[in-house]
């Protein structure tokens, strides 16, 4: 991943081998950022597996900053459906045992 | 480091409605509609699987041609639970890594009449690895690979390696993985009450999805099945047309999901899910690396020391 300028409140961050999978998620987590005053990301061609974030920050953090915070956002929420999955079957499972007519 | 936003997307909730080997309804709610649709992507085209990716023929006598029979072999639905040990053929690294299995078929026609080649036919060649094609010798209807008359034969050895959906749709491991929006019906009571009974089931009969059910008791509009709108908007028109716009608001809860996920029971579907959201949350990790090392050669920096590679 290569992006031009790194202290600056303004960046492109071109990710490479990733697609609107990852780059659409950290737009949401990026734009809910209040320090963060623009946020966007093209796909150049859609037969190259390039994606071209666009960051613009009000000066109150760096763009790579902020950039850190959405994937620390988007990370934690993964950790928390992880968990909230594992319970979820659990739980599941006990109402079957319990019930097996309950569907 | 910065204030949270007060609606909080950061803890989703899962419950679950229905949980079988091939099929999963859940419902996800408190996230945006940006991380549920990675999460579908991911569980479509990123959780690995095992297929049948190399085929060495030796003898092909069907009526079908070499690379027809091997897209068909690659195809099959291998079961993939050890897809997880295993390492994609790039990764291969030392001789304790696993990337791939073998499988044998040989027949050779010799009834009259069509003979069927089978999913059954297949014989892994090192059984201890656990990968066999799904229903393999169970009563089930096997997959039907090819059909022989007498004097034709097939012999063939076939590989089969882990891969991702994003390289071959072989390796896709769902059937489908869908969600939609739950939607949210209200309708006005007072609306209804200036309406007739023949109205009512009128405006019941109008939608082509059985939405909406009339109650002969209450001699009311009750919504049935909110989840069966297909977002035609008969009803509505319908509603227009019997002079009362007001009756009834269809909308879309924008943060609560419904997940369908079908499986074809190469992998339980729970796994899949499962397996999706870890696969997002190390692409996340490593794009996170991936800044700090970027940061790191645009400053002349040496490079961080990556803490799982």
């Amino acid at each position: 991943m290569e992006s031009e300028g790194t202290d600056f409140f303004a960046a492109t961050f071109s990710i490479e081998e990733e697609d609107h999978t990852l780059a659409n998620s950290l737009r949401f987590f990026l734009n809910k950022n209040p320090h963060v005053a623009f946020c966007g990301y093209s796909m150049p061609h859609p037969s190259e597996e390039l994606v071209n974030l666009r960051v613009q920050t009000t000066g109150k953090i760096t763009a790579v900053q902020a950039v850190k915070a959405a994937c620390e956002d988007l990370q934690q929420v993964c950790g928390h459906m992880r968990t909230t999955l594992a319970a979820a079957v659990t739980k599941y499972q006990a109402e079957q045992a319990r019930d097996p007519a309950m569907r | 480091m910065y204030s949270r936003p007060s609606r909080n997307f950061r803890k989703p909730s899962i419950v679950i409605r229905t949980n079988e080997p091939d099929y999963m309804v859940f419902e996800l709610k408190n996230t945006d509609v940006s991380a549920a649709n990675a999460l579908r992507r991911v569980m479509i085209a990123e959780v690995p699987t095992i297929a049948i990716d190399l085929v060495e023929m030796e003898n092909n006598t069907t009526v079908l041609n070499d690379e027809f029979l091997a897209h068909r072999l690659g195809l099959l639905p291998l079961v993939s639970t050890e897809a997880v040990a295993w390492k994609r053929p790039f990764e291969w690294s030392s001789d304790a890594d696993m990337i791939e299995t073998a499988f044998a078929l040989d027949v050779n026609c010799t009834v009259d009449g069509v003979m069927d080649v089978t999913s059954n036919d297949l014989i892994p060649l090192n059984p201890e690895h656990r990968v066999i094609p799904v229903n393999y010798q169970l009563d089930e209807k096997p997959i039907v690979i090819c059909k022989m008359r007498r004097g034709q034969q097939l012999k063939l050895v076939a590989r089969a390696r882990k891969g991702i959906g994003k390289d071959h749709a072989k390796f896709i491991p769902v059937a489908t993985a869908v969600f939609q929006y739950k939607p949210q019906i209200t309708l006005s009571h007072s609306a209804m009450a200036e309406m007739t009974d023949d109205e009512k089931q009128a405006f019941v009969n109008s939608d082509p999805s059985k939405t909406f059910k009339f109650n002969p008791i209450t001699r009311m509009i009750e919504v049935d099945n909110e989840e069966s709108y297909m977002y035609d908007e008969e009803c509505l028109v319908k509603a227009r047309e019997l002079g009362r716009p007001d009756l009834v608001t269809i909308t879309q809860k924008q943060d609560h999901f419904i997940f369908r996920v079908e499986g074809t029971g190469v992998l339980r579907v729970a796994d899949v899910v499962r397996q999706g959201i870890e696969i997002l949350h190390k692409k996340c990790m490593d794009l996170e690396a991936g800044v700090q090392e970027a940061l790191a050669v645009a400053k002349g920096q040496p490079l961080p020391v990556s803490a799982g590679g």
